[in-house]
């Protein structure tokens, strides 16, 4: 337990993840296993969450960009990858005292989620983007005597 | 929104309330007993009606993978039944494999789309399970006796919307073959599951649509030849703008010593052109006699991720147009499936072509003994051996612009075994090559996630996440390395790459080896060259330094 909700996931770092990870893992409709490459990305995007947790800085940015990346190719609906921030929330709720503590962890958690989801939606417009630039790509030489 | 697309309270059905393997739902029973759900992203569109009677195959309709009604013909049990026997019967390798599994589980985790996925039925044991599963209930004569206990079950409509999800789910890479202790190649289970499965017009527009423009053109793409010669003219244009030099390509000659075969994407499509101006480049700094064919306009061959005799007749054309322009060998681009037609299957299919040579490079005297059967010399062996008998002259500086790592293509990787020539090229022509880890490259290399006909656009979801692990390679030396450069030797992986590479790694460009042999190339009577084949510039001249 610690009065400080901003140094909770460093020092319950472990614990942290591992209840995390697993939640993470639980998420997908198929197993997939902690082991594999996508199991492996979703640690380590994780990690990187957890790491730079309470800053705002680039590094946070980039662990919120890797996990919804891996989420937003998936069969499930940003509602339910999103899930997981609250579930980090319930998890590190266990490391807080007091509750002006846990109220202020929720703030930060809830800017933490729609960061998320915009992430999350930029990750769905740049898989839209890909289908029409390979449409594109495949009809260059078409494109290009047209424009010419 | 695509009317296929999931309602809302569809969804919160799906997610919230279905039942699911980790919820331990399906703990006691069969792995059949899995459901199949086709939802946007993880099915490719069905091929046209006009496209099926175009080429003769069966069941032209119009129907889609999530649609409940597959409209399948009358009899279609029996056409499956009848479509498996003769292919027991025709290909041993199919008997074998479908035998001789024992079920280990050493390929399971060596998919990419298991790995990508999680889904226990693109393990390749699972995957071939859903033939044999099949099989055992109606060919085995001691099995069918032991039906129940010996993992048998019945032909069913579901079992075909099983077989279609995960049979276009495997990108016959073959990687899971290199681990397999007892070497069956699940590829070709998955071969004669499409070829059942065109039986009865449960098909694939973006294989079917480029056989169709194949059969009817000669090239997947359809190109008529005035516009395939047009293509390559102006790419000539685009030559003499960059380097000063003229190249001089020929169509059609009769009596040329060498034809040269590629992918049509090499002429039509971004950034497969940049490719094929390499191939000028240096067709143009040897002096190669050599023509192109705008008959045989096709390295590629959708047939074989179609049906085994269409992949004979689209090939045909190759050995054809040879002997009608009475060249001496035939040397091929870069491609990956083309490959696997030409190295394993053409002799057999098509040959033997008795009116070609034991392919001789007229510029080295090297004799190609391993082309004597085919009479096909692949492109990385015939610039390999230019470079190592010193008869170009290239900078590779030129290329100092690019950070490079190289994708193993799987087809020429594990169909052909061709591992270190591209290596030695690319080492020739530019001064970074990092290697990806050695579990990801050569025989065990990762597919692109979009190869054997998959790289439909409707399908992007899932090419993103089978082509994963491929990425997640790719990430490691770019992190390590800073590499911003993917090269690679085949057609489909430059057209799906790029946007492997823009979803999962931004930044991180798709080459193909012969464009950083055309940057390379120091040409006589050149002007001086400031920027590359894209019109990129090149690293030290932006302020007017001299590359050379």
């Amino acid at each position: 337990m610690t009065n400080n909700w901003k140094e909770a996931p460093s020092i319950n770092r472990s614990a942290v993840l591992e209840r995390w990870m697993a939640a993470g893992l639980g998420l997908f409709p198929e197993r997939m296993t902690p082991g594999s490459p996508a199991g492996e990305a979703l640690a380590d995007a994780m990690a990187t969450l957890v790491d730079h947790f309470a800053e705002d800085g680039e590094e946070r940015r980039e662990g919120l960009e890797r996990l919804t990346r891996i989420f937003a190719v998936q069969s499930m609906p940003p509602s339910k990858s999103l899930s997981l921030f609250g579930t980090l929330g319930d998890i590190l709720a266990g490391f807080v005292a007091g509750s002006g503590e846990r109220e202020a962890m929720r703030r930060h958690l809830e800017r933490l989620t729609l960061e998320a989801f915009d992430c999350f939606m930029e990750n769905r417009e740049r898989i839209y983007r890909l289908k029409v630039e390979e449409s594109r790509s495949q009809m260059h030489m078409l494109l290009r005597r047209a424009v010419s | 929104m695509s009317k296929y697309a999931p309602k809302k309270n569809q969804l919160t059905r799906e997610f919230l309330e279905k039942p699911s393997p980790l919820k331990g739902d399906y703990a006691d029973r069969e792995w059949w007993e899995m459901p199949v759900e086709f939802r946007d992203g993880n099915w490719c569109h069905s091929a046209k009606p006009e496209v099926l009677k175009e080429i003769g195959f069966a069941n032209p309709r119009k129907w889609a993978a999530p649609d409940e009604d597959w409209q399948l013909p009358e009899g279609w049990e029996k056409t499956i039944h009848d479509g498996l026997k003769e292919r027991l019967k025709k290909f041993r390798s199919l008997k074998l494999y479908l035998d001789a599994c024992v079920r280990c589980g050493a390929c399971a985790d060596k998919c990419h789309f298991f790995l990508g996925t999680g889904d226990p039925k693109n393990m390749p044991v699972i995957r071939a399970e859903l033939l044999r599963s099949v099989y055992r209930n109606d060919f085995p004569m001691v099995e069918k006796i032991l039906k129940g206990f010996s993992g048998s079950r019945k032909l069913t409509k579901e079992v075909i919307k099983e077989w279609h999800m995960y049979f276009y789910q495997c990108t016959e890479c073959r990687r899971c073959s290199v681990f397999c202790p007892l070497g069956i190649d699940t590829a070709e289970i998955t071969m004669v599951a499409r070829e059942l499965l065109n039986l009865i017009g449960v098909n694939n527009n973006w294989i079917l649509a480029p056989v169709a423009n194949c059969n009817r053109t000669g090239n997947h793409l359809g190109i008529e030849p005035h516009t395939f010669v047009q293509n390559i003219e102006s790419l000539v244009d685009d030559i003499e703008d960059l380097t000063g030099v003229k190249v001089n390509p020929t169509f059609n000659r009769k009596g040329a010593e060498v034809l040269f075969i590629t992918p049509s994407g090499d002429v039509f499509g971004d950034p497969g052109v940049y490719t094929m101006m390499g191939y000028m480049l240096l067709f143009e700094h040897i002096g190669l006699d050599y023509t192109i064919s705008t008959y045989a306009s096709e390295g590629g061959n959708f047939g074989l991720f179609t049906t085994n005799d269409m992949m004979k007749k689209l090939n045909a054309k190759m050995y054809h147009e040879a002997e009608r322009l009475k060249v001496k060998w035939m040397l091929g681009g870069e491609c990956g499936h083309m490959w696997r037609v030409v190295h394993q299957y053409m002799n057999t299919m098509n040959g033997p072509a008795d009116f070609l040579e034991e392919p001789v490079s007229p510029v080295t005297g090297t004799k190609f003994t391993n082309a004597r059967a085919t009479k096909m010399v692949h492109i990385a062996e015939f610039t390999a051996d230019l470079i190592h008998n010193g008869k170009l002259k290239l900078d590779p500086r030129r290329n100092d612009h690019l950070r490079t790592t190289f994708h193993d293509s799987c087809n020429v990787a594990r169909g052909m075994g061709m591992f270190e020539e591209p290596r030695y090229i690319l080492n020739s022509v530019c001064n970074s090559f990092n290697e990806m880890p050695e579990d990801t490259i050569r025989e065990r290399t990762f597919c692109c996630g979009s190869g054997s006909g998959i790289n439909a656009e409707e399908f992007m979801e899932m090419r993103m996440r089978g082509g994963f692990p491929r990425a997640n390679a790719v990430r490691s030396v770019r992190k390590s390395h800073r590499v911003n450069s993917l090269v690679t030797i085949c057609a489909i992986d430059r057209a799906t790459l790029p946007s492997l590479m823009r979803y999962w790694n931004p930044g991180v460009t798709v080459y193909g080896l012969h464009e950083l042999v055309g940057n390379a190339l120091v040409m006589q009577g050149e002007k001086k060259r400031t920027e590359d084949l894209r019109e990129n510039p090149m690293a030290g001249t932006e302020e007017g330094d001299d590359a050379e």
